[in-house]
């Protein structure tokens, strides 16, 4: 059985490792936690009981032995990237656009640059400021539908408040209008003015 | 010439920062057992959970005093001076006051820190004190480790226009004047799993003085309010609606966050700080069914320099919000209401 040894460290560095070992355990497995510190097994214990586990405690000469067990225990949790309300930004926003005219990320290599563009997207989302708005056209618009590699990141961002405006002309012209899995459909006036009024326009 | 040393203060205190409060449950048994001074002139004391006392000079004039310290939770000296400093002054404005004068309050290792960093922390703990109109006229150093630094403050108020944890009347709407995550995003530095984008943010929200706030709540002629700091923000809305006799309903998605605070609950990075104030409130709040644990969590964070949390009536929140973002508290929110006493004090929904 995996055991994670936490022993010598201080909260929150136990509970760290504990929620990191829940999200990699399926339900019915098994890890053991180890801690030597009263307040860092008490506190565990807490967050096992409210993250709806089974657990066991074993002590001795200092050393609690906590064996968890994941059950279907449903936690009330959002992902992340779902936790954002309309009125209020959680997620801090950049004084930036970005413009992605392809489906590929640079000259070279197209089997690359498809994964250098997919790469990009993932990494967005990371940054400290997210992009105000993320413009599509040309073949860039093929990243927008729904069998894109990056179709969940873009929807994550769009969830996090990112708009992302689409290109109506080239959806029409690569006939992708019923296979879009995120964003406005806008015309180029829009575009134009989105580009237009941005202080820092970012193309990958 | 010596190369000058890099001083950094975080090294001093102990890894977790779980420490630096005393449980509110254990604080208040032995308040029990200590019998409060009987005075008329005594407007506000402990009874009513405010974090300062009020004591009437004449019909025009009460004196506000309070004092708080706390070991480092920044690495540069000056930082940390300007960050003990707001944190103390603070007392003052949540109850409506205008800080006047303070004492330093300092315990610092000579032996195991240089001086310059003694002179760093007492010189950001004056330019804040300046900031803020206090002038700092005395106070008191002994040599400890780890380093802690504060203020004892003094302010003035009239005596009519005091601003308690008892003043929130049911009707009104709940209003949070800056972001809270302070506790999560430090603990988060300390593991290096924090931005240094964030990391500053929180320095900036710390080091910025509740005067404008304050000023606010003066002009809207606000009756309850405290400050958000070391027992969370469930834990100072508990107090407030105890001394109060009301029940405080908390919207948790309303609540401003700082930065990646919420990501770095949900990886784990809980303080013990907010399972002590969880402890201590839990008996009182009722969660509803659906409540994100991670929300919940958040709610507990201890606060080090933390906002304002003020009841307004309803008809006056849009012009409050207002004056409050152009005073540059951008990110104030209604957060959620208060309604009659029910049978718990506080109402936590998502």
């Amino acid at each position: 059985m995996r055991i994670i040894d936490t022993k010598g460290q201080l909260c929150p560095a136990p509970l760290i490792s504990a929620k990191k070992a829940l999200k990699e355990t399926i339900s019915g497995e098994s890890f053991i936690l180890l801690t030597d510190n009263q307040t860092s097994f008490d506190n565990l214990s807490r967050f096992l009981k409210d993250n709806k586990t089974d657990f066991h405690v074993s002590e001795s000469e200092g050393i609690w032995s906590l064996k968890v067990t994941r059950t279907d225990g449903n936690v009330n949790q959002m992902r992340a990237e779902e936790y954002c309300t309309s009125n209020i930004s959680h997620f801090q926003k950049g004084d930036f656009i970005v413009v992605i005219s392809s489906d590929k990320m640079g000259e070279g290599d197209d089997q690359l640059g498809h994964l250098l563009i997919a790469n990009f997207i993932k990494a967005l989302k990371d940054l400290d400021k997210l992009p105000h708005k993320i413009v599509f056209y040309n073949s860039g618009v093929r990243l927008v539908t729904v069998n894109s590699s990056v179709i969940d990141q873009l929807r994550d961002l769009e969830k996090m408040g990112v708009e992302l405006i689409l290109c109506s002309t080239c959806i029409d012209h690569y006939s992708l209008g019923s296979v879009l899995g995120a964003g406005t459909i806008s015309n180029m006036y829009t575009i134009a003015e989105v580009m237009a009024s941005a202080r820092n326009i970012v193309r990958p | 010439m010596g190369e000058r040393i890099k001083i950094d203060l975080l090294e001093m205190v102990e890894y977790g920062g779980c420490s630096a409060k005393i449980s509110p449950k254990e604080l208040e048994e032995i308040l029990k057992y200590l019998p409060l001074p009987k005075d008329p002139n005594i407007l506000v004391d402990i009874d009513t959970h405010d974090d300062a006392g009020v004591y009437r000079v004449n019909d025009d004039l009460a004196l506000v005093l309070t004092t708080d310290f706390f070991p480092p939770v920044c690495s540069d000296p000056y930082e940390f001076g300007q960050i003990a400093a707001a944190n103390s002054i603070s007392d003052v404005y949540a109850m409506g006051g205008e800080p006047v004068l303070a004492l330093n309050i300092m315990m610092f290792p000579s032996s195991r820190l240089p001086m310059e960093a003694y002179a760093g922390i007492m010189q950001g703990g004056y330019d804040m004190a300046t900031e803020a109109g206090v002038r700092i006229i005395g106070g008191h150093t002994i040599d400890d480790f780890p380093p802690k630094y504060g203020l004892a403050v003094v302010g003035y108020i009239h005596p009519g226009k005091i601003i308690t944890n008892a003043g929130v009347r049911p009707g009104e709407s709940l209003i949070l004047t800056k972001p809270i995550g302070t506790g999560v995003i430090l603990a988060g530095q300390r593991l290096k799993m924090v931005s240094d984008h964030d990391v500053d943010e929180v320095l900036k929200l710390m080091k910025l003085l509740n005067k404008s706030g304050a000023e606010v709540m003066r002009k809207h002629h606000i009756k309850g309010a405290t400050d958000i700091t070391g027992f969370g923000l469930a834990g100072h809305a508990l107090k407030m609606a105890k001394a109060s006799m009301v029940s405080i309903n908390i919207n948790m998605r309303d609540v401003p966050v700082i930065g990646k605070t919420y990501q770095l609950i949900d990886d784990g990075c809980i303080p013990g700080a907010s399972f002590r104030n969880l402890d201590y409130a839990e008996k009182d709040i009722y969660f509803s069914s659906d409540l994100d644990y991670n929300l919940k969590m958040l709610a507990f964070d201890a606060q080090t320099s933390g906002g304002l949390l003020f009841s307004a009536p309803d008809a006056h929140v849009n012009k409050i919000l207002d004056d409050l973002h152009d005073a540059g508290l951008v990110n104030s929110s209604v957060i959620g209401h208060v309604s009659e006493l029910k049978e718990k004090f506080i109402y936590m929904n998502n």
